[in-house]
Parts: structure tokens; C-alpha cells; sequence
């Protein structure tokens, strides 16, 4: 399999419809319960924006560098092995070089934080990121503001933003937005929901708000829990 | 014989300049090893007794760990002193495969710095149960609470103090031990006379809260503990056992603290090491079955089974070929005759020592689990020796390539003697030390992991040889490698005068994945003679030695030869080796070959503010960033960078960051190097050639 299928295959495909590709800037939110594969899924959004030879920036909040960056290298083995990429070494090479993790200490994030990092690092030529991934990002604890500021950001940057939130246990998933993310849905233009399928080892997509030509066709993604690519074969 | 449980071979290790040297020397006086104490950078100009190398004495750094052997209440402790520096890796690694348990040495103001965490990592990787000890509290700025935190925080330890300090800097005066509740002073000139006293009222409700916390964290591990604990009455040897089972599982981290300059808290220490690190039998070590494709063999750590023993450690001193020697298993005793498992020769245990730095002690056998050294005994380091009754090994260790090298010139005749002498015994000693002559240019080259590995053996040259030697500039070892497939067919043919030579080879040659080079033979039918098959794979390898690039090593090759012919009288083996190198040499330009060079992981270290400019100064050599980490004021940047950028990084790292961070490199992996550099290399090659 070639580079360019890889990209096809990508489930933020789906996520975004027509009318997004002309802009720029966007904010995602990734939810799900514990364990289900936010940061996969992240990561996947992530490999997906370097396989397009675009600069990602992973801001991973409460996790070790050497962690995140085993993510990348796992998921990319899995992805690589799974599709039976060809040159996979030197295509692994080449996008990590457009990758940069920043990682915070859970109590030491701030966006303010955050924008003076991101913008040492434009300053210094040494990233310029399209693609930011935030995972860990504690919805709990935060206010609107700070995520409204956020935004501004990523229109100041010209960057699509990805958070991942876990939504909190047995909240109500067929109404709206769960917790602790009500309320905030008109800040994200794509919010979407991971969840088993059950009696299948499939991992369903919900697409809960996404541009309008996508959320009118209702249709369920079904993912490799592996791979998080898309898969057709599943029953 | 000794009981084994009540030995301990431990190391000390930890980041440069944080006193490790000075503890040490500090528990030989203890334990009553030596009767005076020196400083490392002592004004008596004796130096610490560990530091027996006399440019280690110089420099105020250690380089080879020594072993030493002291008692302390009625249990054996063998000390492997580490090196601190990241050069000396392959030192630090091969005393750790040895050790049971160690001392992790931290200072109270410096705190967790990028070696530690270097440091760390190689101990948890050989499963080594630490306990630490905050050392330095006399200093300005001490702060034991943050370097918990950052035990915490960045080596992931679950790190909880046993002790807490009366005063702190100057005004230090003791320490409080919460698992006995009792204060402790440390009187005398030397701080050798113990005081016990019940705690001061003004930090009894700080070592209430801290006991607390500890009991919450120990009682983890102990049942019996946790019940104690709930209803009130939890003993010392509860406490004390429970810590130990948690140090053993690496689930635990009893820290410690004091300072051993002004000679406080160094017989706690001691007796933690005796409480809490694992004696030989607590510790499962593996031996490699060599019959059954290496497979893992536990090791029973009985000194009545058959002998196993490691030699970790080769040493030319003045007394001949000293060999240090780990028994895994069993008894060895003088006399005896041992075996080298990976020669299969017999030799005979003459002489049986054990060391005390530089000055040793005969004794006449050593049980299961003992630190000793052998006379007279030829063998290589990582070597194992057995009775002849096993064919295991003691796991190899892993010796990493070198990566830099220098080419050395004699000054004199004189000179020229003296180093072929002393380069003979460094390679011996040092696996990762590595010299050869430049066939081209006559040159002696040494080869090594780091600018100051290579900077100490030549000053160790000018002192212990007397061999002066002019160095030229480092040159990094860059390989080279195919990329495809490529076939060859190649007729070497000369029949001018004399007996002619002919030899057709035709094979291809492919990329290797693992591994430096494979000869496949495909020929069928006897197109070339079995006779000359083996010339074949020697051409091949002559090829290898100079890539047709820039005249690198190259590696990564499978060669293969299908086909061929020869002739009744002109057929030789120098025809088809020089038919093998013509046919290597057409296939090797189809191969699309690449240069490979050396990056390196890079971490370095320092105030949040300069940030910026450091990430600037990583990308400016190329340097590929991977992440940053914020930790209060400090931040730490990973970053992996070719070697041949690093040149000099320190001294411009310290203008950028007003001396204020520091770096940690290690050799990560080989990477094809960008098109723009590769032309640069190959016009250089083609200058020098010319």
C-alpha cells in the first residue's frame, strides 16, 4: 500500500465536509469513556496531518514525553504493518521530523503557557504547526473562557485544534453532547463519540456535530480498535 | 564461609559532582577501611582512596569503578564505585549487571539532573532496587522536599523520605529516623560518635505528618503492616520489613539524606544498605543456555552448586592481569581449575583477592554471590567461567559501536613504543575503546563513544606511559549502505606474462536488515568450483572495508553469487577474490548507495526562559526536536542530532544559556544522512584522494 491510500483511509476523512477544507482553522473534540481510545485516536488525527507533510504539535498534558512518543511509534508500526505500507522505515523518518510533543505537568498547563511555547517555537523556525493535538486537556476543571481563548488561538495560528475529553460514566450518550462537555458544542465545529460495538471487536465512530453534509448522511464509521483506520469488512 | 545473606554488593552511582566520591570515602572510614579521611580535591594532595587513578585525582571525576570491600555490623559490602560521566556508559552498565542493589546519589540542591535520570534508566533496565540519599543538605540552598518531588515526577520512582533533617544548609544538625521515632546527632571530629535523643519539640509535629505519609505508602506491602497500622501499634521490624519488600520489588524508594562532607548521616546510610538492598539470593539472575539456543536458565545462587562466575572487570595493573569476578553460583576456591566457557580452555585459579581500590587482601575461597579478583587468568571482559560442567553464560552484555575517532601520531620513537603498549591494555580493559591503522595514511586511529572518552585515554597515555602524542581533529564514523537490489556479472581476466588469472562471477547484492554482511551461496551445478567459494565471500568482504562513497565502512549487505565460470590452469583463488571485488564494485554503484551517520539522543537541561534559544541552537545542527517537558523554573528538551554537529556544543550551549543548562547525549542509532550533506561528504572524499 502507498502513502496516498494510508491518507485515504483515515477516518477524519469523514469528518470533514467541503465547505471546511477551505478553512483553516478548527477545533475538534474526541470523546469517549476511559480506555477507549482517545489518544489513539488523536494520534491517528496526528499521523494523518504528517502524512499530508504537514508540522503537528502534540501537547500531552500529565504524560511522559518518551510515552507520547511511544504512541507514535507504536501506532505507526501498527498502521505500516496492517496496511503493509512499503518503506515504511523511511517514511516514519521522515514525517517524525515534523512532530513535536510538548508535554505539561497536570497542574502546570495553562493556555497562556502554551501560546508563549508555541510561538518560541514559530519565532525560532523550528516548528509551524497546522495541526495541534491536546490530549489530557481536563474539561472539568476548565471554564469557557479559557477555551474560547483557545480558539482565537488556533485562528491566530491558522491551525485545527484536537482535544480528547473521557466522558464521565453513565452519562447519557444518546442526548446531545455528554458530560463534562454540554454546553460547549458551539465551539467545536466536530465533536465526535467513540463507543464498543457490541458483540463486535469494531469500534464505533458517532459523528455527534460535523459539517452538514456529513452529519445528514447518519453514517456510523466503523474502526480497527488497532489501527483506529476504517474498516469495511467488519460485521 | 560467609552467610550469604549478609552480603551486599551495591554500587553508588549518580550525576557528576554530587559527592559520590566523598560518601564512599566516608563509608570506608566508618567501616574502618581507611583511618584518615582525604577530599577529592583535598589540600593533603593524597586524594580519596577510590580515586586510585592518578588523573582521576586531577580532574576531581572517577572514571573506572573500582571495587572495594567493607564490613558494617556484621554484614559484607562490596562497592562498585561508578563513573559519573555519560562517556562512560559501557562502565556504569557493566557494574550495574553485577550489582544486586544501589545508592542513588542525589544532591540536595542540583536535584535530579540529566544523568540521574540516564543513570536510572540503566538501573531499571538491569531491575536494580535503589534506595537514594539527598546528599549535600550543608549547601545553600538545599531542598530536600523538591528533589523527592522530582524523584517522583521525573524518574517515576515512588520515592518517600525515611528521614527528615533538624535544620537544613548551615545550621544542620541531625536527623530524625521515622521508622524508630528517635533524633540522631553525629558528634565527634569525624562525626563517628552516634547521639540518640528523642525529637526536638519544633519538628515533632513535621515527623508526625512525614511518618504518617510514610506508613501510608509502606504499609502498601505488608498486611500484617496495614492492620498494625489501623489499630495503632506498628513495630520497627514491621516497618522495617515492609520497606524492604518494596525496595525489592522496585515498587519503593526509601530516601534518605545528610551530607557527607561535614559527615552526617553516613551510618544510616549504611545501615539501610544492610536493611533494605537485596543480599545475592533476594535477586533472580539469569544465565544463557548455550546448547538450547541461549535459552534463560535460572541461576540457584548456592554456593554448594557448581560454579558460575562472571568476569566483569579486566585490570593491567602493577601486578599483572588482574580479572574481577562475579560468582553467580557456587564456591571458587584457590586452586581449582575454571574454565572459560566461550574459549573452552582450562585455566587455574592461582591467586584469589579481593579488592580494596588499589591495595587487596588474599583469602582462599568466595561463595556464591561474591565481588573478587583473579590472577593471572586470561580472558575478556563478559566472559564466564564454570567448572566445565555447564555450557551456560552469563548474559553478554551489549557493547555499542564506537562512534567518534581520532587519529594519534607519536612524537618520538620513544613515544611510539610506549603507545602501542598502553593502547594494548585500554582495548583490553575497555571493550568500547577500539584502535586500528589507517592503511592510506599509516595513521593509528582510536575510536570511542564520546569526545572525553577519547580525551582520557590520551591524557592516561601521556601519564601512565609517557607517551606523548599529537591529535588530530575527531572524525565521526560514518557508514555506508545499499538501498536496492542490484545485479552483478564480472569477468576478471589478465593474461599478460607469467600464468594468467580468470574468474566470472555473477550474483546480486541486496539490503540486509539486521546484520552487517551475508555471504549466500546460490551456485548450482558447479559453475565455480567449491574450492573458490570462499575466495568469493573474502573478495566481498575486502570490499567492505571502503565503501566506494567517501571510503566508509560500508554494512548492511547480503551478497550472492548464482553463477560463474572458471578456467583449468588460470582459475586461482586470487582471480575470483578480485572477480568477487569487480563484481561487488559494479553492483555497488547500481545499488544507489547512502551514507549513514551516527545520531545521537540529546537531552538538555535548563531555566525555562532560555527555551527558545536552545531549541534554536538544536535545530540550527540539525537536530531533530522531539519534545519538550516543563518542570517548575526547568525545562528538559529531547532532541536526536547527528554527532558530527555536536562538536563544541558545550562551550556554546554555556554562552547561550549563561552556563546555566547542561546536556546529556548518547548514541541512539545510524540515519542516512540529507542529500546536501552527502554531496558535501563525497567531494570531501574525492579531495582527500587526490
Amino acid at each position: 500500500m502507498l502513502k496516498q491510500d494510508l491518507i485515504e483511509k483515515n477516518p477524519i476523512r469523514h469528518l470533514k465536509g467541503e465547505s471546511d477544507a477551505k478553512e483553516s482553522s478548527r477545533m475538534g473534540l474526541v470523546m469517549a469513556r476511559a480506555g477507549m481510545g482517545k489518544t489513539a485516536l488523536l494520534v491517528q488525527i496526528a499521523l494523518d496531518s504528517l502524512m499530508n507533510d504537514k508540522q503537528v504539535v502534540h501537547v500531552s498534558v500529565g504524560q511522559s514525553l518518551d510515552k507520547t512518543k511511544l504512541w507514535y511509534d507504536d501506532m505507526f508500526k501498527d498502521i505500516a504493518e496492517v496496511c503493509k505500507l512499503d518503506n515504511a522505515g523511511e517514511i516514519h523518518d521522515a514525517i517524525m521530523r515534523n512532530r513535536m510533543i510538548i508535554t505539561f505537568n497536570e497542574s502546570k498547563f495553562s493556555r497562556a503557557k502554551l501560546e508563549e511555547r508555541l510561538h518560541d517555537l514559530t519565532q525560532q523556525n523550528v516548528i509551524k504547526p497546522s495541526c495541534m493535538v491536546v490530549d489530557g486537556f481536563d474539561f472539568a476543571k476548565t471554564d469557557r473562557a479559557a477555551l474560547e481563548g483557545m480558539r482565537e488561538m488556533a485562528k491566530a495560528m491558522a491551525m485545527q485544534i484536537w482535544f480528547s475529553a473521557v466522558c464521565d460514566e453513565g452519562s447519557d450518550s444518546q442526548a446531545g453532547v455528554p458530560a463534562p462537555c454540554g454546553g460547549l458544542e458551539d465551539l467545536f465545529n466536530t465533536i465526535v463519540l467513540l463507543q464498543p460495538i457490541s458483540q463486535s471487536e469494531c469500534l464505533d465512530l458517532k459523528i455527534i456535530k460535523g459539517s452538514a453534509a456529513v452529519s445528514k448522511c447518519g453514517k456510523r464509521l466503523k474502526l480497527d480498535p488497532r489501527t483506529l483506520m476504517i474498516r469495511e469488512d467488519c460485521k | 564461609m560467609r552467610d550469604i545473606t549478609k552480603v551486599r554488593n551495591i554500587g553508588i552511582s549518580a550525576h557528576i559532582d554530587s559527592g559520590k566520591t566523598t560518601l564512599t570515602e566516608r563509608i570506608l572510614f566508618y567501616t574502618q577501611r581507611i583511618h584518615a579521611i582525604h577530599e577529592v580535591r583535598g589540600k593533603d594532595g593524597v586524594g580519596a582512596k577510590m580515586d586510585s587513578m592518578e588523573l582521576e585525582r586531577e580532574r576531581g571525576i572517577t572514571i573506572c569503578s573500582a571495587a572495594t570491600y567493607c564490613d558494617w555490623k556484621d554484614h559484607a559490602i562490596n562497592i562498585i564505585d561508578t563513573p559519573g560521566h555519560v562517556d562512560f556508559t559501557i562502565e556504569v552498565e557493566r557494574a550495574l549487571r553485577v550489582l544486586d542493589g544501589a545508592v542513588l546519589i542525589l544532591c540536595s540542591v542540583g536535584g535530579v539532573q540529566s544523568q540521574s535520570i540516564t543513570v536510572n534508566r540503566q538501573m531499571t533496565r538491569y531491575r536494580v532496587p535503589r534506595v537514594a540519599f539527598i546528599n549535600k543538605c550543608d549547601r545553600t540552598g538545599a531542598n530536600p522536599d523538591r528533589v523527592i518531588k522530582q524523584l517522583r515526577e521525573k524518574l517515576g520512582l515512588n520515592a518517600v523520605p525515611i528521614q527528615v533533617p533538624m535544620g537544613l544548609e548551615g545550621d544542620m544538625q541531625g536527623l530524625v529516623d521515622l521508622v524508630r521515632m528517635k533524633a540522631i546527632y553525629f558528634d565527634g571530629e569525624n562525626g563517628d560518635k552516634i547521639r540518640e535523643e528523642e525529637i526536638p519539640a519544633k519538628y515533632k509535629a513535621e515527623c508526625d505528618a512525614k511518618r504518617e505519609e510514610m506508613l501510608d505508602a509502606v504499609s502498601m506491602f505488608s498486611d500484617e503492616l496495614m492492620e498494625a497500622v489501623l489499630e495503632g501499634t506498628p513495630t520497627e521490624e514491621m516497618i522495617m520489613a515492609a520497606i524492604r519488600q518494596g525496595t525489592l520489588a522496585l515498587e519503593f524508594t526509601p530516601v534518605m539524606m545528610g551530607t557527607a562532607y561535614k559527615n552526617k548521616g553516613v551510618q544510616l546510610l549504611l545501615d539501610a544498605v544492610n536493611a533494605y538492598l537485596p543480599c545475592p539470593t533476594d535477586v533472580e539472575n539469569f544465565a544463557l543456555d548455550l546448547d538450547h539456543d541461549e535459552a534463560e536458565v535460572k541461576v540457584s545462587n548456592l554456593s554448594s552448586d557448581p560454579l558460575l562466575a562472571l568476569a566483569f572487570k579486566l585490570e593491567d595493573g602493577r601486578y599483572g592481569q588482574l580479572t574481577y569476578v562475579r560468582t553467580y553460583q557456587g564456591t571458587l576456591k584457590k586452586g581449582d581449575s575454571i574454565v572459560n566457557v566461550r574459549t573452552g580452555k582450562k585455566a587455574k585459579v592461582g591467586r584469589l583477592v579481593r579488592m580494596h581500590s588499589d591495595e587487596m587482601e588474599e583469602i582462599e575461597e568466595a561463595g556464591s554471590g561474591d565481588i573478587v579478583a583473579l590472577f593471572g587468568i586470561d580472558c575478556a571482559s563478559g566472559d564466564t567461567f564454570t567448572q566445565g560442567d555447564y555450557n551456560f553464560s552469563m548474559s553478554s552484555m551489549h557493547v555499542p559501536e564506537p562512534v567518534i575517532s581520532l587519529s594519534i601520531t607519536p612524537i618520538d620513537n620513544k613515544a611510539q613504543d610506549n603507545m602501542s603498549k598502553a593502547l594494548n591494555r585500554f582495548t583490553k580493559e575497555d571493550p568500547t575503546f577500539k584502535t586500528y591503522v589507517d592503511a592510506e595514511t599509516m595513521e593509528t586511529i582510536i575510536s570511542g563513544m564520546g569526545e572525553l572518552h577519547l580525551d582520557v585515554y590520551v591524557e592516561r597515555m601521556k601519564r601512565e606511559y609517557k607517551a606523548e602524542v599529537t591529535v588530530g581533529a575527531p572524525q565521526v564514523a560514518y557508514r555506508e549502505t545499499i538501498t536496492q537490489r542490484a545485479e552483478f556479472n564480472y569477468t576478471h581476466k589478465k593474461q599478460t606474462g607469467g600464468s594468467g588469472q580468470f574468474g566470472r562471477v555473477a550474483g546480486f547484492i541486496e539490503p540486509l536488515e539486521e546484520g552487517e554482511y551475508e555471504f549466500v551461496d546460490q551456485i548450482v551445478g558447479g559453475s565455480v568450483p567449491r574450492e573458490y567459494i570462499p575466495s568469493c565471500d573474502k573478495g566481498f568482504q575486502k570490499c567492505l572495508d571502503k565503501g566506494a562513497l567517501i571510503g566508509a565502512h560500508v554494512t548492511g549487505v547480503r551478497c550472492a553469487i548464482n553463477d560463474g565460470a572458471s578456467h583449468a590452469v588460470d582459475s586461482s583463488d586470487i582471480a575470483f577474490q578480485l572477480a568477487a571485488m569487480g563484481g561487488f564494485k559494479e553492483a555497488y554503484a547500481k545499488a544507489k548507495p547512502v551514507i549513514m551517520e551516527p545520531i545521537m539522543k540529546v537531552a538538555v537541561e535548563g531555566p525555562t526562559e532560555f527555551q527558545g534559544s536552545i531549541m534554536g541552537s538544536l535545530n540550527q545542527r540539525r537536530g531533530m526536536i522531539i519534545g519538550t517537558n516543563e518542570e517548575d523554573a526547568y525545562t528538559s528538551i529531547e532532541a536526536e542530532v547527528p554527532l558530527s554537529e555536536m562538536f563544541g556544543y558545550s562551550t556554546d550551549l554555556r554562552s547561550l544559556t549563561q552556563g546555566k543548562a547542561e546536556f546529556t547525549m548518547e548514541f541512539a542509532t545510524y540515519r542516512q544522512v540529507p542529500k546536501s550533506v552527502a554531496e558535501e561528504l563525497i567531494a570531501k572524499a574525492q579531495k582527500n584522494k587526490k
